[in-house]
């Protein structure tokens, strides 16, 4: 599946989905009025005047417009923080990065792998500790700042295998926007369920007062009003489960089938299902508020629905099917389906991936990386392994420890130039003596390992780093500023660090994210990419002219005349400060537009069939500001 | 009739700001709550290091066996404290309880040292060196994680102590939490873990 296809699809899905929920909003409007024209017919003396009345209509459908929209804009904002809001919705802890509790270690060990082979950042792990149930899910508005979540009877009951099975499906989820949707979902629900929840509190208020008392006959009206909004509200709702539920069930599909891809292991992810369809709990989740996050789950939280289209996941049977075929379970097989599953699953067995990734992919333009974006394979994910497993003894303990994951990533700043070094120490005096003494050992370490490994041990460190105080966070940018303008100029691999640093950590500690729909064309936005692509071409590690420019060139060739007749900028004209400007303006882009920049950007990277660090660095650096997560190159990769 | 529609605007706001006081109040326990967890992390690793070191020391120490019980028991008694305070960080008693126990370790493991410096051949010992070093790095963890805590109780009990919040925090049930500080007046020296 194609990643700019599936995240326009998810656009198009949220524009649908608006449109549903308008209709539905206008249903409730209409009904509300002909309870309140009812309501003033038994009130008003005589109950005169037509039914159509223009200004008691404009009256009840402003308030009832109002009541909907500001608590569906309520329930949006107070889910601005995504991952932390939903956490606390359902009462999940969050897993110490650094734990050593073996389940717990286990399961961060498998969301770290999987990260990992995505290029995406590590997300944050919750557990729902009170849920014997076998569940999953994740939240979150971008890949940078989501969590996954599993429920204690998935960490206890689950083998390996299958955990990696529900965690590729999760990040899936992420990685297609879906988790996004999913949190527009939850607001858009609520508007409509505030209608219900109005009435059924005006028939409280009302009911124990009125008693027997009917004064006017007017008496037994408000009550009656109170009732029909529950009704009507009950009716939006049901609507509104209705569509959640047509869309999630989609999904559900496509997220199995991205899971068997990322670990080549149908069978994984069939074990946990069908280990969910004998548990006695099942994946059911006893949380009160586990309705409105119905749609957010590995399976369905709540008891099967009597109506298949209120349910929000396809039958397990069906999901176990098209993941082993062999799977008689206890409903006869009637349509086996058209398969796409069992296509990918195939992929396992056939070495073409794996073939033509270790061969390296010797020829192909940008397009195959565009096509990478946003998806795993199976190579990518033991590749990820491997690296974890080679990291020198102590780094990856440091990146999880939110007391030395600072240190570490000052220790990534530490400059070769001695002179400047002087001025670097100078600067982490202020941090502590602690992190002082814990930057020294992180950088003996770090010596001993390759460059390449800098990007990823960022990534592992987010969690960590997320686990920090307010004060703290504070202090920790004072001390990463400082080391970064330590030598008065701003390398490309400061860029990147801060710029990964301000999209994924600034959201948790108060700062903003960019939102809105991205609405910018690759032609508007000429100038920027002209930018992006000459650093590209200047990180080719060449120092020729000659061979950067045709680097440069080769992605210009990619864009075609959109990008019109430009010529390459030259090295100082381009300067961090300036593509960091650039960067933040081109995530505005359109998914098409994004992925047309990430077919230039790679053209750029492969035109002398070799891919450096810094390209490597610079290529990760443009694709998570476009938030598209591109798996890492892999070792010895030629292109 | 535009009255009506005010009235109920002007409530609807009033009820989500309530709600969005309440809520804003449930995430900052949370989060102090969530930072307790670190802590714990770093003491439970502690506590596995503690019988290590008196395992090691006793080899050496024989005339010291009333210090080294006193640091086991004062390790156990901390760890199920620790373990009390971790299973709700609000409860102001349970932490105040964990951070006495912990006081109290810290005094025990302090004599236990200030002792071993009469055995040259303990302070020669490699592997004795090894655990102390990984006590001192732990216990700066432990203070960073503290901070984290102290930093995230004080933002939420400054939250529940504002205007309209402290109106009903108290019958929400939002308790003021407790700071978890070093109560014991010798603790305030970090653990002297060199021998020299």
């Amino acid at each position: 599946m194609d990643f700019f296809a599936t995240q326009e699809r998810a656009q198009r899905h949220t524009t649908r989905l608006m449109a549903l929920f308008a209709l539905a909003v206008a249903a409730v409007v209409a009904c509300v009025y002909v309870a309140v024209r009812l309501v003033l017919y038994k009130t008003e003396t005589g109950g005169s005047g037509p039914f159509w009345n223009p200004d008691v209509f404009v009256g009840a459908a402003t308030i009832t417009l109002a009541v909907i929209s500001l608590s569906t804009l309520y329930k949006i904002w107070s889910l601005r923080s995504g991952s932390e809001a939903i956490a606390n919705l359902l009462g999940a802890r969050r897993i110490a990065p650094n734990t050593t509790e073996p389940a717990e270690r286990r399961l961060l060990n498998v969301v770290e792998e999987m990260a990992l082979a995505a290029g995406m950042p590590v997300p944050s792990v919750v557990v729902l500790d009170k849920e014997p149930g076998i569940n999953a899910f994740a939240a979150g508005w971008a890949p940078g700042d989501s969590i996954i979540g599993v429920t204690r009877g998935c960490l206890d009951r689950l083998e390996r295998d299958e955990l990696q099975g529900v965690i590729g499906h999760e990040l899936s989820h992420i990685l297609n926007a879906d988790a996004r949707l999913n949190l527009h979902l939850i607001g858009w629900l609520h508007g409509l369920m505030v209608i219900a929840f109005i009435g059924y509190w005006i028939l409280r208020s009302t009911g124990g007062r009125s008693g027997g008392s009917d004064k006017k006959g007017g008496g037994a009206a408000i009550p009656l009003f109170g009732l029909a909004l529950v009704v009507i509200g009950g009716i939006g709702v049901f609507f509104g489960r209705l569509i959640k539920s047509g869309i999630s069930r989609q999904r559900e599909f496509l997220a199995d089938a991205s899971s068997v891809q990322f670990t080549r292991n149908p069978l994984g992810l069939a074990d946990a299902l069908k280990k969910i369809g004998g548990a006695k709990d099942g994946s059911k989740i006893a949380n009160p508020n586990a309705e409105q996050a119905s749609h957010l789950y590995f399976s369905n939280g709540l008891k099967a629905s009597w109506i298949g289209a209120l349910s929000t996941h396809p039958p397990l049977e069906d999901r176990i099917r098209r993941l082993d075929p062999s799977f008689t379970g206890t409903f006869a097989a009637t349509d086996p389906g058209p398969g796409f599953v069992a296509a990918v699953a195939g992929a396992g067995s056939i070495p073409g991936d794996e073939e033509r990734l270790a061969a390296g992919v010797v020829g192909l333009g940008g397009h195959t990386i565009a096509a990478r974006v946003g998806t795993v394979q199976a190579t990518h994910v033991d590749y990820a392994t491997q690296f974890l497993a080679s990291l020198p003894a102590g780094l990856r303990e440091r990146a999880r420890e939110p007391a030395t994951a600072p240190a570490l990533l000052f220790a990534l700043l530490l400059d070769h130039d001695p002179e400047v070094r002087i001025v670097q120490v100078k600067a982490l005096e202020g941090a502590g003596r602690f992190l002082f003494d814990e930057t020294q050992k992180a950088a003996a370490i770090l010596a001993t390992c390759p460059d390449a490994a800098r990007l990823p041990l960022l990534d592992l460190a987010l969690p960590a780093l997320r686990q920090m105080s307010r004060p703290q966070w504070d202090a920790f940018r004072t001390t990463t500023h400082a080391l970064i303008v330590a030598d008065s100029r701003i390398s490309l691999f400061e860029l990147v660090l801060q710029r990964a640093l301000v999209r994924h950590l600034g959201p948790v500690f108060g700062g903003t994210r960019a939102k809105g729909a991205p609405t910018a064309q690759l032609a508007d936005r000429t100038t920027e990419v002209v930018l992006v692509l000459s650093a590209l071409g200047h990180a080719c590690g060449s120092d020729e002219p000659a061979a950067e420019a045709a680097s440069f060139d080769a992605a210009l060739r990619l864009l075609g005349g959109e990008a019109g007749a430009i010529s390459f900028s030259s090295r100082d004209d381009c300067p961090p400060e300036v593509i960091d400007r650039a960067l933040r303006s081109l995530a505005g882009l359109v998914p098409q537009g994004k992925k047309r920049l990430l077919e230039a950007a790679t053209a750029c990277v492969v035109a002398d069939r070799k891919v450096t660090v810094a390209e490597a660095e610079l290529l990760r650096a443009i694709a998570d500001s476009l938030d598209c997560p591109v798996p890492p190159f892999l070792p010895g990769q030629e292109v | 009739m535009t009255f009506l529609i005010v009235l109920v605007v002007v409530a609807v706001l009033i009820v989500f700001w309530v709600v969005g006081l309440y809520n804003g109040l449930v995430g900052l326990r949370n989060r102090f709550k969530n930072a307790f967890a670190q802590i714990d992390v770093q003491l439970k690793r502690r506590y596995d290091l503690i019988p290590n070191l008196v395992e090691t020391a006793k080899g050496y120490m024989k005339f010291e066996r009333e210090t080294l019980e006193a640091v086991i028991s004062a390790r156990n008694a901390a760890s199920s404290a620790v373990g009390r305070a971790a299973a709700n960080p609000a409860d102001g008693q349970a932490v105040a309880g964990a951070m006495a126990a912990e006081g109290a370790l810290t005094g025990a493991l302090g004599k236990m040292f200030a002792l071993a410096e009469a055995y040259p051949d303990l302070k020669a010992n490699q592997n004795m060196a090894l655990l102390q070093e990984e006590l001192t790095s732990t216990e700066n963890k432990v203070a960073f994680s503290r901070q984290a805590f102290n930093d995230a109780v004080m933002s939420y009990n400054t939250a529940r102590e504002r205007f309209p919040a402290a109106m009903f925090a108290g019958a929400f049930g939002f308790q003021p939490a407790t700071l978890f500080e070093i109560t014991v007046p010798v603790e305030r020296e970090a653990v002297k873990v060199s021998f020299t």
